[in-house]
Formats: C-alpha cells, structure tokens, sequence
C-alpha cells in the first residue's frame, strides 16, 4: 500500500457512497416523479408536459401555445398535475426547483389565459408538491397538496380563500357538485368540504388511504382506497352503502355509467360493479396482467371503456362484458387516465418517445402524436 | 438496484408499524436495532480489529523509531507485525461499506413507506407481502413527527430538523472515534492516516447525506450510531480475539 493509495482512499470512498446514491434513485432529481395529466376541453387538450403546460388541438394535435415559451429561459418547474380548465382560463400546478443547497423547492399554481397561455395569477403557498390537478366551481379553484393541506383560490385573483388541513398529504382531485367539495386524503378520510369556507361536513373514514376522485351517481359517491375496496358512500350524510373488495390498491378513479361502476386496481383487474348493490355485473373482472395507475375512461354512450398500463399498453374493453375489443402497444407508460373526446381517445405517455398519442376509439389506430417528429427533439 | 434489500425491509417496517402502535419512528427505530443485531458479527470484528490495533501500538511505536527513516521498510515491518496479530488494518472500513448498501435499501424502504412522489408510492404498491398481518392499507405510513416530514429531508420551514443532520454527523464521529485505534504521536504509516481520514470522511459524508435525504434516514442514523457506541461500551470483545469492549476490559483489567 503506498502513500498515494493513503491520500486518495477517502476520495474512492466518496466516489463509491456517490455511485451508490445515483444507482440507488436517491438523487433522481432529474427523474419524472410523477405522471402528466391531460384534460379536454372542447376542440382543445390541454396536457402537463413536464416543463411546460401545452394546449393542443385536440383533431390534430396542433400545437396551439405553450408555458412557459421557453423553459430553458424561464424555469417554472416540472408540470404534473392535470391542468383544470374555466371559462377562458387554465389553471395548473408546478413544482420549481431549489435554486442551492440548502434551498427548497417552491410550489406554484398558475392561471393562465386559456387563448394565449399568458399569466394571470401565480399561488405559491404551498409547502409540498401538487400531485393530481384541481377542479374548478363557483369562481374557486380547489386543489390538495402533499402538505396535508386542500387550498381554495379564487379564480380572478388567486387570492387564497380558505386552507382546510388534513391529517396527510391529500393527492387527489376533488369533485365539487354544488356547494360541496368531496376530497379524499392519505390519511384514510373522504371529506365534504363546504365550499364557501371549508368547513368539514361530514368525513367517511376507509381502513387505507385515499388517492382518486370520487365519481358521483343520483346521490352516491363511488371511490376506491389502498384497502384494496371500492367503496359507495351516501354523498349527504357519508354514510357506507356497500363495499367491493379487489385485489389491490385501487388508486384510479372511478367512473359510473347509467347503474354500473367500473373501476381497476393496481393488479390491472377491471370490474363493473352494480352501482345499487355493489354486485360484481361482469362473470370475472377483466384481467390485464399489467400494472394499472389510472382510472378508466368511458366513451360518450358508455359503450366502451379504455384502461391504460404501465406496460404502455391502452386497452379498450366493451362495458357488456369486459371483453377486450383491441389493444394498442406504446413505448412508455400510461399511468395517467385517458381522455375521451368524440371518435378518438388520448394518451399520456411517460418515459416515451411521444408524449400524447390519439387513437381511435373503434380500432386503436394512431391518428396522431406529438411531439410529431421525434427526430426533431433530440 | 437495492429493492432487493428494500422491500422486506419495508415490508418489516409495516409489520413493526402495525404491531407498535403506528408509531412510524418506533417502526424506524426497531427496525434499525434489528439491522444491527443481523450485522453484529460485523461490528463486532470492527470493534476488536480495533481493539488489537490499540494494543499493537507501542510496538509501532518501536518499529517507528526503529525504521523511522525508512519508510519503506517501516511499512512492510508494520504490515508484517499485522499479518502475526491477524489483522487487517484495513478491516475497520469494511463493516462501514457493507452497511451501505443496507442503508441505501433501507433509504428505499423508507422512501417506499412514507413516499413523497407518485412514483415510488406506485412501484411499491406491487411489492407488499399481503400475508402479513395488518399490512393492507396502512400505507402511506403516517409521516409527520415533531412537526417534521419524515419522507422530506430537512427544510428551512422547519428549521429545528437540521438538528437531526448535526446530530448524524456527531454520533457518526464519535463512534468512528471510537472503533479508531489512538495513533503513536510520531506514527506516520499508512494504515493510521487512512483510519483518521475514515474519522472524518465518515462522520462529514453521513452529515451530508442526511442534509439531502429524508428525515426517517437521519433517525435511522442517529439511532444506529448510538447503538454502535452502547456496543462499544457494553459488550465484551472475545478475549482470545485479541480484547474485550471498553467497560468489559476495564472490568477484566480491574480483576488481575
């Protein structure tokens, strides 16, 4: 062993610590933490890119405007949260990095115009990162945060107009329906919220978290937990009419057509459920063999339903039966829920080559893609 | 790359949450005496590594006069004299570098428990052991303790949690003082600037992790590290391994 070995032992040491903490994900900074959201609103999609919120039309995907212009001159952050659209505005959420060390990253809602996506108003409150985006109703904005905290803006200004604080992070969107605000959080409760001040109405307490929206039929809120049930909970007074039991988490939301519920755990398991009863409708749940974040999508007549998978694959299942009607492979993962808008069906894709993909709803051919040339990114 | 250590560690982590009182720091906290039961062996053969290097030091210190000048052959005499007592002055490092991959898988299995993004909450919900008691939807684990995130690392909003990174870097430091045998005032040889650069590099690197990383790991360190230092002070190295730990010896010195 000689001395040069002596000196530079501690700096292999510290190599290796540092080769082990990149190889182990813990600095994974760069890295997507999350999946993009993508909503429609009319002729127009409007999609989280990560480091910018895009509108697309929705025939073409034409690029209609982006925010920021230029991320590499103007760093708003990375863009997640499903943009939630108003009358001739978009609101979304990012999460900006810390500029030093010892700095920490900053949370920020944004308004934008929903013509020019120009700025309106920016929230920067929050402490935690904004997971799935906010929805919109009577002029306020209502989104949970990773805080543990639920946060109503008014939509002009952006001036917050009441904190309601939950007992862990709170990472699904909420439903308002009139003047309530139904909102579940990971610390097991599903919340009305008054709409006007916050204030709890009533709270329903499941045995694991809650992470989805819940979908709402003549008066009963359908939603899944991490206690691997799917759950209908009288929308008036929180009171369990029945559960259904899954085989694993169910994190999508739900979505009710005429009396059925349809849902999918994270095993990739979809189910139609009696929406009265919480009856099992279909022979077996339909088995995907493949791991599933997002919720399923329903065509206008509720003929169809669409499921995507983290192995990239989108799958499209007749509501009758489950049957699968097609499937269409991508590079990448659908984690977040498809969107439905006349005779095609989008895709997000992250770790992909495109970013959003249409297809059709009858067959699953590609009608387009963005970004269109691959080529031209790289 | 460390899931394979990170899953059942996490996995043990519920078991330990749900049989506790779901107390995710007391879950932290067993877990981590449970890892150090299983790497005692280890820490043990550090702790008496240590230990005969302590006794072997007067006669470095006259190997060190002997061939103070000629550096060269002080060195093979020293590593000669290691080689008679069955040491390698090396062995002191080693405990530390197999311990790092269980950190990291237990930095995974934390992250995994208490999950600040989509992401690893995802990748995890896949791995639970169902069999276990108690285990279906307790996850996410409940993150807040003393008004810290256990999931974040330290913030400025809460200030009082940069108190955990200095305390990292203290138990760190003082258990690596510990395990390092005191140097000769005039050794210069190899093997005792590597173990007083490994009593700093250490102790500085963990301190530095702990700043970037999540609470829960800073808990895990501290706890771990005190342990260490108990280990030292209270249980006996095997004599015919050349000591016993600091209390047993002065006990043993006490009784010829």
């Amino acid at each position: 062993m000689n001395r040069s070995w002596t000196r530079r032992w501690p700096i292999v040491l510290a190599m290796l610590a540092a080769l082990l903490v990149s190889v182990s994900g813990c600095a994974g900074s760069a890295q997507a933490t999350s999946w993009m959201g993508l909503t429609i609103a009319g002729e127009r999609l409007y999609a989280a890119d990560l480091e910018q919120v895009r509108e697309l039309g929705a025939a073409d995907g034409r690029p209609l405007w982006a925010f920021p212009d230029d991320p590499k001159e103007e760093k708003r952050g990375a863009f997640y949260a499903t943009p939630a659209v108003g009358e001739g505005y978009v609101i979304v959420a990012s999460q900006v990095p810390g500029g030093g060390f010892f700095s920490q990253p900053r949370n920020v809602v944004w308004a934008l115009d929903a013509d020019t996506g120009s700025k309106l108003w920016s929230f920067y409150d929050a402490a935690g990162q904004y997971v799935e985006g906010g929805a919109i109703s009577g002029g306020v904005f209502v989104i949970g945060n990773s805080d543990g905290n639920v946060y109503a803006l008014d939509v002009e200004s952006g001036a917050l107009r009441w904190v309601f604080e939950a007992g862990h992070r709170v990472w699904a969107t909420p439903l308002i329906v009139s003047d309530m605000v139904y909102i579940g959080s990971m610390d097991r409760h599903l919340y009305a919220l008054d709409l006007s001040n916050g204030e709890v109405r009533w709270d329903f307490h499941a045995e694991g978290a809650f992470a989805s929206t819940p979908a709402l039929r003549d008066g009963t809120l359908y939603i899944g937990a991490f206690d691997d049930r799917l759950y209908a909970v009288d929308a008036r007074t929180g009171t369990e009419r029945w559960r259904f039991p899954g085989e694993n988490w169910f994190w999508g939301s739900p979505v009710v057509y005429s009396d059925t519920v349809y849902a999918a755990d994270v095993n990739g398991n979809v189910y139609a459920v009696d929406a009265e009863t919480g009856e099992p409708i279909w022979d077996q749940p339909q088995s995907l063999n493949a791991p599933v974040r997002a919720g399923p999508a329903l065509t206008g007549d509720g003929s169809m339903l669409f499921v995507g998978s983290q192995n990239g694959t989108l799958y499209a299942l007749d509501t009758a039966d489950g049957f699968l009607l097609w499937s269409q492979d991508s590079e990448g993962q659908v984690l977040s829920t498809p969107v439905v808008g006349g005779s095609l069906v989008y895709e997000s894709l992250l770790h992909g080559p495109y970013r959003i993909r249409a297809l059709h709803v009858d067959n699953g051919r590609e009608m387009w893609a963005y970004p269109r040339v691959v080529e031209e990114q790289e | 790359m460390f899931d394979f250590i990170a899953y059942p560690l996490a996995n043990l982590m519920l078991l330990f949450y749900y049989f506790l009182g779901h107390q995710t720091v007391v879950a932290i906290a067993v877990l981590t005496v449970l890892i150090r039961l299983l790497i005692l062996p280890l820490t043990l053969g550090q702790q008496k590594s240590a230990r005969r290097m302590q006794e072997l030091q007067p006669k470095i210190a006259k190997l060190q006069k002997k061939y103070g000048k000629d550096k060269e052959r002080l060195t093979q005499e020293q590593m000669k004299l290691y080689k008679e007592a069955g040491i390698n002055p090396m062995g002191g490092c080693l405990p530390l570098l197999i311990q790092l991959p269980i950190m990291f898988g237990l930095y995974r299995a934390i992250i995994y428990c208490v999950p600040t993004t989509p992401l690893q909450l995802f990748q995890f919900s896949h791995h639970i052991y169902k069999w276990l008691p108690g285990v279906v939807g307790l996850v996410p684990l409940q993150s807040a303790f003393l008004g810290m995130d256990l999931g974040q690392p330290p913030s400025v909003a809460q200030w009082w949690s940069y108190a955990l990174p200095a305390l990292v870097l203290a138990t760190s430091w003082l258990q690596q003082k510990l395990l390092t045998p005191p140097a000769a005032s005039d050794d210069q040889s190899q093997a005792t600037a590597v173990n007083q650069q490994m009593q700093i590099m250490m102790p500085l690197m963990f301190g530095l992790m702990s700043l970037q990383f999540a609470v829960g790991l800073s808990i895990y360190f501290i706890i771990s590290n005190l342990i260490g230092i108990a280990q030292y002070y209270f249980i006996p190295v095997d004599r015919d391994g050349g000591g016993t730990g600091g209390k047993g010896q002065k006990q043993s010195e006490r009784r010829k």
